[in-house]
């Protein structure tokens, strides 16, 4: 055989091959728009060919062809099933709501029964079944389906020629075929789940899938986060609410890995789907009306791991004010930012700061107090935040009279700390002093505990202020300069004597407060001695009793 | 017995019951000072000292019993007011038995008094065969009523200036008001542990003695503690001194006149003490509450 040969028969079975291929090619060709993935809002419907022309093609037009309400007036009624030579048999119902329901029944232009069935086949009475069995009827119909349908899609499936072919009706059922828009549901994917996940059927050309589907369906990682970040790292995108909010739907993959629940994390670094634990893809649609609708919705996602920190949350002020209607409401993302938590105590000042975030005029108070100047310019430990006075999740409503009532004891938790004060020279008495004087006495023992009394006797923050706790000693606004004024907060009638009346914190001594000290001297004199006086008066005339006298 | 404005023959009177036994002791007047007292200083002292001792657990049940610390306060200041009215009734009375019935005053302590305590005591110890012969008014007796005389007053003043101390400081220093407070509170420790200690010993103990009551006392209580004012009676004196009527009545027109006066004054005075300032009790709204939510201008969420 010379090179010349070689090259003619070459060449020859390569025409055999373009002319075969070339109408093949032609047979097949379809509009591209039919096999072109499309974008799930905006289904088109599927490009089918006219069915009058495909039937006069193919039919040889049967003398009288059976109309739907003959066929329906049986098979909707019927339990009579059909058995093949193979022994199995199948029912002939059929359901004709589930097909007026189906995408063929909602057509423009409804297929009758024997779109699909061929005619001649099904004069009445039916002739038996050619098949031998169930399979081989199922592929014998599916036929049915590409007279109308491009069977482009099945590319990656094996077609009719393989042993085992996957066939229209395996993914879209007979007479309930679903529209196009189903197959971008959630639900769709159970179809493919089917056969891929539930009987491990593999993948025969993954390639032909998109990455997503590939990777989300068919291996299940879409629990990983980098499954997520494939859409969510791109910069501007956003996602819009019905009331107009849009808000960011970026992910800054860096921030959540430096976060609190990022590399760091004593259980493990999470994942996108550990808190986000019912998102699947694809998307469900979001029902919360409002971003911040959405962002309290959320946080119920904190309260699978933060249980405690959640059930303490449920009772705070926050809470209520939330039950009550009010959406500015603090919720667990309002304090602690999402994707990228920081540890929120580090440093200590992130804490006002953060609060600041909505009492900010409240922060301003604090921040010139001597606490605040304290914790903010000086990093102090000691000083209180926010939560040391109010809590960190369950936060009480500081305008009640609970609060009011056991507010010295508040202060006094720190003040009566004499290892603490000694630090700073600051006296511990104070706690003493004031429960021992009148106001004191009043609320921290007798209203204390009855949180309906509403005591208008001086606590601790009355004279010293709420959030602007000044040093006493402050030149300018200190207490000690403006006593008077202070006490006239109360006591609009107070003269300038008034103000001695209090004794300052000071326990009595001879130098600060003598007259009270004299008093007290007084009946330590006077009460032992005339009790004792009494006492032997009384035990001397027992004595003359018991001797009978 | 003789009420003011109808008076009977106290002779008459006294010769009745010694046919019974017994003796006069205290007058109607008296009795009705007593039971005044003995209501207001109860109530005081149950109002009172649990609010002196606020730390014993006890102090704080009584308070939230009696329907908490406020209330408490509020019949306080009525068992006060009572208290200040029998005070004053004391005054009239004694001022109507000196000065128209021309009594003596037999209530002065003097040096009897002391010898008498020291032969009790020694009579007690067994030192002494008998015990001292004493006057209507023994020696035990008049320390009990000075010390009322003087805790009352000592009560009436500092508690006058812890009900209005803003009107005091007016005048007065300011120091005056813990002062006040804590004289208030020992004056009231040391009056409740004398009543205990002497004054229920001696009444209900010693003897059950219920004269403060019937107004009477027997013959051998007599002789135990008032053994002169026995011999007295026994000698033919009278319990009572009477002036006679024309001169009594003269002199109890002065006496209602002034005494009238004197209630009128206590009565404004009283009220006046209730009404004199306000914003010691019934303080200004010490906090208002801000506005709490002052958002920084942040981007949602």
């Amino acid at each position: 055989m010379t090179n010349l040969d070689l090259v003619k028969r070459a060449l020859a079975a390569l025409t055999l091959l373009l002319v075969v291929g070339g109408l093949l090619g032609f047979f097949f060709w379809q509009p591209a728009a039919a096999e072109t993935a499309v974008a799930p809002q905006e289904a088109p419907a599927l490009e089918v060919a006219p069915l009058g022309t495909i039937l006069q093609q193919d039919d040889q037009q049967a003398a009288q062809p059976p109309s739907d309400a003959a066929c329906i007036s049986c098979h909707s009624t019927t339990d009579a099933t059909v058995t093949f030579e193979s022994g199995e048999t199948v029912s002939v119902h059929v359901d004709p709501n589930s097909l007026a329901a189906s995408a063929h029944g909602m057509a423009a232009d409804p297929l009758a029964c024997t779109s699909c069935h061929d005619a001649n086949a099904y004069q009445f009475p039916h002739a038996s079944v050619a098949e031998v069995d169930v399979r081989s009827f199922e592929i014998a119909q599916s036929e049915a389906c590409v007279r109308c349908h491009a069977p482009n899609h099945l590319t990656a499936h094996p077609g009719l020629e393989s042993e085992n072919p996957v066939i229209c009706t395996d993914c879209h059922t007979s007479h309930d075929v679903q529209p196009v828009d189903y197959w971008y549901t959630l639900d769709a994917t159970t179809v493919c789940a089917d056969c891929h996940v539930e009987r491990g059927v593999e993948l025969t050309d993954q390639a032909a899938l998109s990455e997503h589907i590939q990777a989300g369906l068919f291996s299940q990682t879409q629990q990983t986060s980098e499954f997520c970040m494939g859409c969510h790292a791109a910069p501007n995108q956003t996602m819009i609410f019905p009331n107009g909010d849009e808000v960011s739907i970026t992910v800054d993959g860096t921030g959540l890995h430096d976060s609190v629940h990022g590399i760091d994390n004593e259980w493990q670094a999470l994942e996108c789907v550990d808190c986000h634990t019912s998102v699947v893809f694809p998307h469900e649609p979001k029902t919360a009306e409002s971003a911040r609708e959405y962002s309290i919705e959320q946080t119920q996602l904190c309260a699978n791991c933060h249980e405690t920190q959640h059930e303490d949350a449920s009772v705070s002020v926050h809470a209520m004010a939330l039950a009550e209607g009010n959406l500015n409401a603090a919720v667990c993302t309002d304090c602690h930012g999402f994707h990228d938590t920081p540890v929120p105590n580090e440093p200590r000042a992130r804490i006002p700061e953060t609060c600041e975030q909505c009492h900010s005029t409240i922060f301003n108070d604090y921040a010139i107090s001597v606490h605040g100047h304290a914790l903010l310019d000086e990093d102090n430990p000691d000083v209180p935040s926010c939560v040391d006075c109010h809590g960190v999740h369950n936060i009480s409503d500081p305008t009640t009279a609970s609060f009011r009532n056991r507010s010295p004891e508040l202060c006094a938790t720190c003040h009566a700390n004499e290892e603490m004060m000694a630090q700073y020279g600051i006296s511990t008495d104070v706690f003493d002093t004031y429960v021992a004087d009148f106001h004191g006495t009043t609320v921290t023992i007798f209203e204390s505990d009855d949180p309906n009394v509403e005591t208008n006797k001086a606590v601790c923050y009355d004279c010293h202020g709420i959030h602007a706790i000044l040093s006493p000693d402050d030149p300018e606004n200190g207490i000690k300069e403006n006593l008077l004024i202070t006490c006239q907060k109360c006591h609009p009638d107070a003269s300038s004597n008034f103000p001695d009346a209090w004794t300052g914190h000071h326990r009595p001594t001879l130098q600060d407060n003598p007259l009270l000290f004299l008093v007290n001297l007084f009946y330590a004199i006077v009460i032992p001695a005339t009790v004792g006086f009494l006492g032997f008066l009384v035990a001397t005339d027992l004595y003359r009793k018991v001797r009978g006298r | 017995m003789s009420m003011v404005g109808a008076p009977r023959n106290e002779a008459e009177i006294e010769q009745e019951l010694r046919s019974r036994g017994e003796y006069p002791r205290f007058r109607l007047m008296a009795r009705i000072e007593h039971i005044i007292l003995l209501i207001s200083f109860t109530i005081l002292c149950l109002t009172g000292l649990p609010q002196k001792y606020a730390l014993y657990s006890i102090s704080q049940s009584m308070i939230s019993a009696m329907g908490g610390v406020e209330t408490v306060r509020m019949i306080h200041r009525w068992a006060a007011i009572v208290l200040i009215i029998g005070a004053v009734y004391h005054i009239l009375t004694s001022a109507y038995r000196l000065f128209v019935m021309h009594e003596r005053n037999r209530v002065l302590p003097d040096l009897k008094d002391a010898t008498d305590l020291r032969d009790t005591v020694l009579y007690n110890l067994g030192f002494n065969e008998e015990p001292p012969k004493m006057r209507k008014f023994n020696f035990g007796e008049k320390f009990e009523y000075w010390a009322v005389v003087w805790g009352t007053g000592v009560m009436i003043l500092t508690g006058f200036m812890l009900w209005n101390p803003i009107a005091v400081t007016k005048v007065l220093p300011g120091q005056i008001i813990p002062a006040a407070i804590a004289m208030h509170g020992w004056e009231a420790v040391l009056a409740a542990a004398s009543i205990i200690i002497w004054h229920l010993y001696n009444v209900l103990i010693k003897h059950f003695n219920k004269s403060m009551f019937t107004g009477t006392l027997t013959e051998k209580q007599m002789e135990e503690e008032h053994a002169l004012e026995l011999e007295r009676l026994e000698a033919g004196g009278q319990a009572y001194t009477e002036p006679p009527l024309d001169i009594l009545r003269k002199r109890q027109r002065t006496f209602f006149i002034a005494a009238a006066i004197v209630a009128v004054i206590t009565v404004a005075a009283l009220y006046w003490m209730f009404t004199f300032e306000d914003t010691a009790i019934t303080t200004i709204v010490p906090v208002s509450t801000p506005e709490v939510f002052v958002p920084l201008a942040t981007p949602i969420p």
